[in-house]
């Protein structure tokens, strides 16, 4: 409890600046913005929102309009029925269709997959924090990947996991069967997101490091004085004392899932073996690109976008509570 | 202040007219139209090996329409088809364009010109017309023949004691001649089917020894019958071979483009189906494993009675969009891009086996003077008949018979309900 009592005093000004910085913004323009209305006059009043036109603008006529013309394209048909309207086909062949049905259940899979995604940041950053022998190092080198493009650490990643790559010549030499990492429908998807995860973690550990900086150092002293073991000190002293950080990378790392693992999906599997790691946004891409069906693709699109509109809205509600605003 | 909210205003409107004008602008650039210049799409002018190619086309062009200002965009290959797809949805794009056959030509025809009346003269000396034609009409004037040889490592051979003078005529003969090519170390087919075109390729390239010539042509022709035992047989030696451990281990996951090929290229697998033109084909290969070494055989028989022919289409070729302002013109640029010194170039520089029949390939070695003698008896590769519904289905399909977790029957049962849908 007294930690609980003492956290908002101390937080708002450094979390404003790390974690919250849209909503903090966001809460000052909105304190700020009345004032000038009642004194000023007419022309003050419709300055801001001429100011805040061209972004509006912007927003709504490449983003919204062109959203609305491609919900609308999911309603008509593709080849023959192009430009006749179909109603809902489009969207019950999605349905109908394993592949899509395996795309989506994928995005499940990720979901699922997110607290080990957390976890190994919040674990590393944990280690880098607490200074273990050579800290400094793995500080750098953990960011390293992050800097890779996904094309790239993919096709190293194809070579490391061919069937006759080093990591079988490996598992080999210490007298285990080879696996086809990249050939085996149950493996290959895990495969993936591992290697999306190695690739995205520097970014993650960043922000945990920066969310350590905050952590009051004399609640660990007094932990470690009272005898707590490392487990312990991890569950009650900086588990509680990151929450918002924790809720933020969970956020971000979740959006990085669902919509940046199109290279790496591309480069390592092309959605295989066996249709096994289709992910939405490449069903997408094939259907459009490969099968010539842009109509099926636009019904695909705009399923991706209800689910991430739905995604979207419960992580800010879970920043919200953990940053423990309203 | 009155000011400061009008030179807002000003500046909104402003950036706003500004975007959408640059907007308009790059639309109209792009899609070409006027008759003074032609746009054209492809993927390949941007290799520095069909320079030559491009250079003779466009001379031979320059001499009927000296007034045409040509523009050739090379896409992405990996692109190709998205960005030609989001060109054809506006109604707006190149003039002419760049097509593989089969399937990707003729899921698009709503948006080119019928070429016939155009072509007539160019019909006998080209083959490989019919990968560009749908319901009697033909849309793009052939480049290059791509088909399915079976390429074989004659140095692996007499490493196994086989002769590499006669190759395996017969399956039961072709898979003793395996078993001795294990013996010796290396496995007997280099297979990726990572991006399920393996099984693209075995259906064409056997196809001819499995199916009677009554069915190969009913397939050819639409009138498919997935039930057929030997239609089955195809996707059973498929899956035997994979059994039998013929394949390279891994073939899941090993990339056809170009991780296959690299095996048969070091020797680590006898015998590759591979292209006649652009990659994995005669000029690859000799580079790696020297003409003398290599050769190219045909199917050996599985069903008695069948004759093994090589199995060919029109590779890629150069269609006219619908909505360019004047098609003649068009047209003529594609005569252009397929006239004989054009071809030839482009048979010499880019490793090809051109469209054009007339061209002399023989100093390209035994293995590509043995693709161009069989032209003559070659048909049309089951494959390309198919849509790409069903090849992207097969793809998953072929590898859901490699790793045994689907019955032959199930799949030939999928894949008609496919067909017959598409």
């Amino acid at each position: 409890m007294p930690i609980g009592n003492a956290q908002p005093s101390v937080r708002p000004v450094p979390a404003g600046r790390t974690d919250g910085a849209p909503a903090g913004s966001a809460g000052r323009r909105r304190g700020a913005g009345p004032r000038p209305v009642r004194r000023g006059s007419r022309a003050e009043r419709f300055a801001p929102y001429v100011l805040v036109a061209p972004a509006i603008l912007i927003i709504v006529v490449l983003r919204l309009y062109p959203l609305l013309l491609g919900v609308n394209f999911s309603f008509t048909g593709d080849g023959e029925r192009n430009g006749t309207t179909v109603g809902l086909d489009n969207y019950l062949e999605l349905l109908d269709d394993p592949l899509f049905r395996t795309a989506l259940s994928n995005v499940g899979l990720l979901v699922l997959l997110l607290p080990v995604a957390v976890a190994i940041p919040g674990l590393l950053a944990t280690f880098i924090y607490l200074r273990v022998p050579g800290h400094r190092f793995y500080r750098s080198v953990y960011f390293f990947p992050a800097v890779l493009s996904p094309v790239i650490v993919g096709a190293i990643f194809n070579l490391l996991l061919a069937f006759d790559g080093p990591v079988n010549a490996g598992l080999e030499a210490a007298g285990i069967s080879p696996v086809d990492w990249l050939g085996k429908p149950g493996v290959a998807m895990f495969v993936v997101v591992g290697v999306h995860i190695w690739a995205t973690f520097g970014m993650a550990l960043v922000v945990f490091l920066a969310g350590f900086a905050t952590l009051d150092a004399a609640l660990l002293d007094a932990a470690r004085v009272d005898g707590a073991s490392l487990p312990q000190v991890i569950r009650h002293v900086i588990i509680p004392g990151l929450s918002r950080t924790i809720a933020f990378v969970a956020v971000t790392t979740m959006v990085g899932m669902l919509t940046s693992m199109f290279g790496l999906l591309y480069v390592m599997t092309s959605g295989g073996p066996e249709g096994s790691t289709y992910l939405p946004e490449y069903y997408i891409w094939i259907q459009q690109g490969q099968m010539n069906r842009p109509a099926l693709a636009s019904a695909a699109s705009t399923v991706l976008f209800v689910i991430m509109l739905v995604v979207g809205l419960l992580q800010v509600k879970l920043l919200r509570r953990a940053g423990g605003e309203d | 202040m009155k000011q400061r909210a009008l030179w807002s205003a000003v500046l909104v409107v402003g950036l706003a007219t500004a975007g959408c004008g640059s907007a308009s602008d790059t639309g109209s650039s792009s899609s070409g139209g006027s008759t003074d210049k032609l746009v054209v799409w492809d993927w390949k002018s941007g290799e520095p090996s069909a320079g030559p190619y491009i250079e003779k086309a466009k001379a031979d062009f320059a001499k009927k329409h000296p007034d045409v200002t040509l523009e050739f965009v090379a896409q992405p290959f990996d692109q190709y088809y998205t960005l030609l797809g989001a060109a054809i949805q506006s109604g707006k794009g190149p003039d002419v364009m760049l097509f593989n056959g089969g399937g990707q030509i003729r899921d698009r025809v709503d948006a080119l010109v019928p070429l016939d009346e155009y072509v007539a003269e160019d019909k006998q000396r080209l083959a490989g017309w019919d990968a560009f034609a749908k319901d009697g009409k033909t849309y793009a004037g052939p480049v290059t023949l791509q088909g399915h040889p079976i390429y074989y490592n004659k140095a692996l051979y007499e490493k196994a004691g086989l002769d590499p003078a006669s190759p395996a005529t017969t399956w039961d003969k072709f898979l003793a001649d395996c078993a001795a090519i294990a013996k010796a170390g290396a496995k007997c087919f280099a297979l990726g089917n990572k991006e399920g075109a393996g099984i693209q390729f075995w259906m064409s390239a056997l196809g001819s020894a499995i199916l009677t010539a009554q069915e190969y042509d009913d397939w050819i022709a639409g009138k498919r019958d997935w039930n057929s035992p030997n239609v089955k047989r195809i996707f059973q030696l498929w899956k035997e071979a994979g059994d039998a451990g013929l394949n390279n281990e891994g073939a899941n996951s090993t990339a056809m483009f170009n991780d296959a090929f690299a095996l048969f290229q070091s020797a680590k697998a006898a015998h590759v189906i591979g292209l006649m033109s652009d990659v994995g084909h005669w000029k690859d290969f000799n580079e790696f494993l020297t003409p003398d070494k290599l050769g190219v055989m045909s199917a050996p028989v599985v069903t008695a009675g069948t004759t093994p022919s090589l199995a060919y289409d029109g590779g890629i070729g150069y269609a006219v969009a619908k909505w360019t302002k004047d098609p003649k013109v068009a047209a003529d640029l594609v005569r252009s891009l397929t006239s004989t010194d054009a071809l030839n170039a482009f048979y010499a520089d880019a490793g090809a086996i051109a469209s054009d029949t007339t061209i002399d390939v023989s100093q390209a070695g035994p293995a590509a003077a043995t693709i161009v003698s069989q032209l003559k008896n070659g048909k049309p590769a089951l494959h390309v008949a198919l849509s790409s519904k069903t090849l992207d289905l097969m793809g998953r399909i072929a590898q859901q018979l490699l790793s045994g977790s689907i019955s032959v029957d199930e799949a030939v049962k999928q894949l008609g309900a496919s067909d017959q849908a598409g």
